[in-house]
């Protein structure tokens, strides 16, 4: 697992720096590789980090484009994206990083899976 | 263009009507099995019906073009929107020695053609997105060459709401509007195009492709298969049937289940968006005809290998429709394509909660297709000659009997 330490969060959103060092990356299939990694106590750390702090993050992404060039905005966005794909693990599947019950998720192919956002 | 705006009452069926007409026996499994069949359908079928291969919001502007492999016809496509504006296909064979024209990678590639012209890469043949061949290398060295015939090999091609179909019958029985029929004016009318943002995702699967098509042709399933998606599911209502000659539709209503609180969070948002919230509104007229609150989406089977599922917002939050394509590679082996179709996003929040929505529905398909391998599998086996269809699964027996019809050439 990389962490990346140099990630810019807007200000006010400072605490998740450690969060979006563990979690945040530009494309699913990067975001998918460090949740097949991850285990029930990581998606439960995340979750207690984000889960305080979601509302006011969107709040603060309303006001940012869909594709933000801005590092400190991408980087937010990322670290939505981030908890978008990994919070149903906490939520729904009980931790685990697979969908229970499910088919290989590496044999997927998202056409977009390398682009970035 | 003027609007046909006739009742299409004539299409709606109860579930004894379903009965009587499609009958109650259980369905045999031969169809799957044979791998003799499939060379059948591949020849009664495939080479002869109208099958949609791309969308014009793929290809917005003139030169852009999509190569698709097409296994079951044994051949490479080239689609491709002209000068003129048109979107016209053509097998991806040069008319010099049937080197592809148009090299790719994986079933799908895309790419623009620079002044409207693609080369030939063996000897430098050009063609017009046209399909004309505009010019030779060394043309003087042939002691013949008539080029005015020596075009790209065009395969009939039409457009119905922005979904580009083809048909590799020289001469198709049916114009694409006559093969679609009464679904055209089920599902016409709705603003497709807009929902310009898609996240497809495709996998190879072990199976032949009627077992990963039915998999996806009914609700029966998803209070089991689904369980661990749907917390606190509340069950779903698989009614207001139809039967559109050999396409078929019917409705998933539901009274929804308990989101969690990330999903409230994300879902919110986009109900909160007059991009995306729920638009029963811009349904088509006759599907969820009494605008019923609690409607998820429309489900067809269009014959032989297309679902359209029509959503408008009102089932998973934001998405307007998704679709999913089952291509046979050989008689076991399948290509799933699955595409969530979502108008683009205005700000970086909307973008995160598509994000949410798309992987929730993404992690459902993991679940539908967990069951397709074994499913084939037991059908190898030997073990079951037929299916137990209950009449949720109609859309299968229907699709089944219209197979049958097509493969008898009571249907062409």
């Amino acid at each position: 697992m990389t962490i990346l330490n140099d990630l810019i969060l807007p200000a006010g959103f400072e605490d998740l720096a450690p969060v979006a060092a563990r979690w945040a990356r530009p494309t699913e299939n990067e975001r998918n590789a460090l949740r097949f990694e991850a285990g029930a106590a990581d998606f439960a750390a995340f979750r207690d980090a984000m889960a305080p702090r979601l509302e006011a993050l969107l709040d603060y992404l309303k006001d940012c484009p869909p594709n933000p060039e801005e590092p400190a905005q991408r980087n937010a966005l990322m670290l939505a994206c981030a908890y978008a794909e990994a919070a149903p693990h906490h939520e729904l599947y009980g931790g685990s990083a697979e969908v229970p019950f499910s088919f290989d998720a590496r044999r997927f192919v998202p056409d977009h899976g390398n682009d970035p956002l | 263009m003027l609007k046909d705006t006739a009742p299409l009452d004539h299409i709606r069926r109860t579930v004894p009507q379903i009965r009587e007409e499609l009958g109650v026996a259980p369905v045999s499994v031969k169809a799957i099995r044979d791998p003799q069949i499939y060379e059948l359908e591949k020849e009664r079928i495939f080479r002869k019906v109208w099958l949609k291969v791309a969308t014009g919001w793929e290809l917005p502007n003139p030169g852009d073009y999509k190569v698709k492999e097409m296994p079951v016809a044994d051949t490479s496509i080239l689609v491709v929107r002209g000068k003129d504006g048109r979107i016209r296909a053509y097998h991806n064979v040069c008319t010099h020695r049937g080197n592809k024209v148009v090299p790719n990678k994986g079933f799908e590639t895309f790419g623009r053609a620079r002044a409207n012209v693609v080369t030939c890469r063996f000897h430098g043949w050009v063609f017009g997105t046209d399909g004309a061949l505009r010019s030779v290398p060394m043309e003087e060295g042939f002691g013949q060459l008539d080029k005015a015939c020596l075009g790209l090999r065009e395969i009939a091609c039409d457009e119905w709401e922005g979904f580009v179909f083809i048909n590799f019958d020289p001469e198709p029985a049916q114009s694409l509007k006559d093969y679609l029929g009464d679904f055209a004016r089920l599902f016409g009318g709705y603003p497709y195009h807009e929902s310009t943002t898609a996240f497809r995702y495709s996998t190879v699967l072990k199976c032949n492709w009627k077992v990963a098509l039915y998999a996806f042709s009914e609700g029966y399933h998803v209070p089991t298969i689904h369980a661990g998606s749907l917390p606190g599911f509340r069950g779903i209502e698989h009614s207001d049937f139809k039967l559109i000659g050999p396409h078929a539709s019917s409705t998933i209503y539901g009274a929804g289940m308990d989101a969690a609180p990330s999903t409230q969070m994300f879902a919110g948002l986009l109900h909160g968006s007059e991009d995306h919230r729920p638009r029963p509104d811009q349904l088509p007229a006759d599907i969820n005809p009494t605008r019923r609150a609690d409607f998820q989406f429309e489900i067809p089977n269009i014959f032989p290998n297309l679902l359209i599922h029509l959503a408008s917002g009102c089932g998973y939050p934001g998405m307007s429709f998704f679709t999913h394509q089952f291509w046979p590679l050989d008689h076991g082996t399948t290509l799933w394509e699955g595409i969530n179709y979502f108008r683009p996003a205005k700000n970086a929040a909307e973008r995160a909660a598509q994000m949410h929505v798309n992987a929730l529905h993404r992690n459902a398909w993991l679940e539908d297709t967990a069951t397709m391998e074994d499913t084939f599998t037991g059908i190898m086996s030997g073990a079951i000659d037929e299916m137990q269809l209950m009449d949720q699964e109609f859309l299968i027996r229907h699709a089944a009997l219209t197979l049958d019809d097509y493969l008898a050439g009571t249907l062409q």
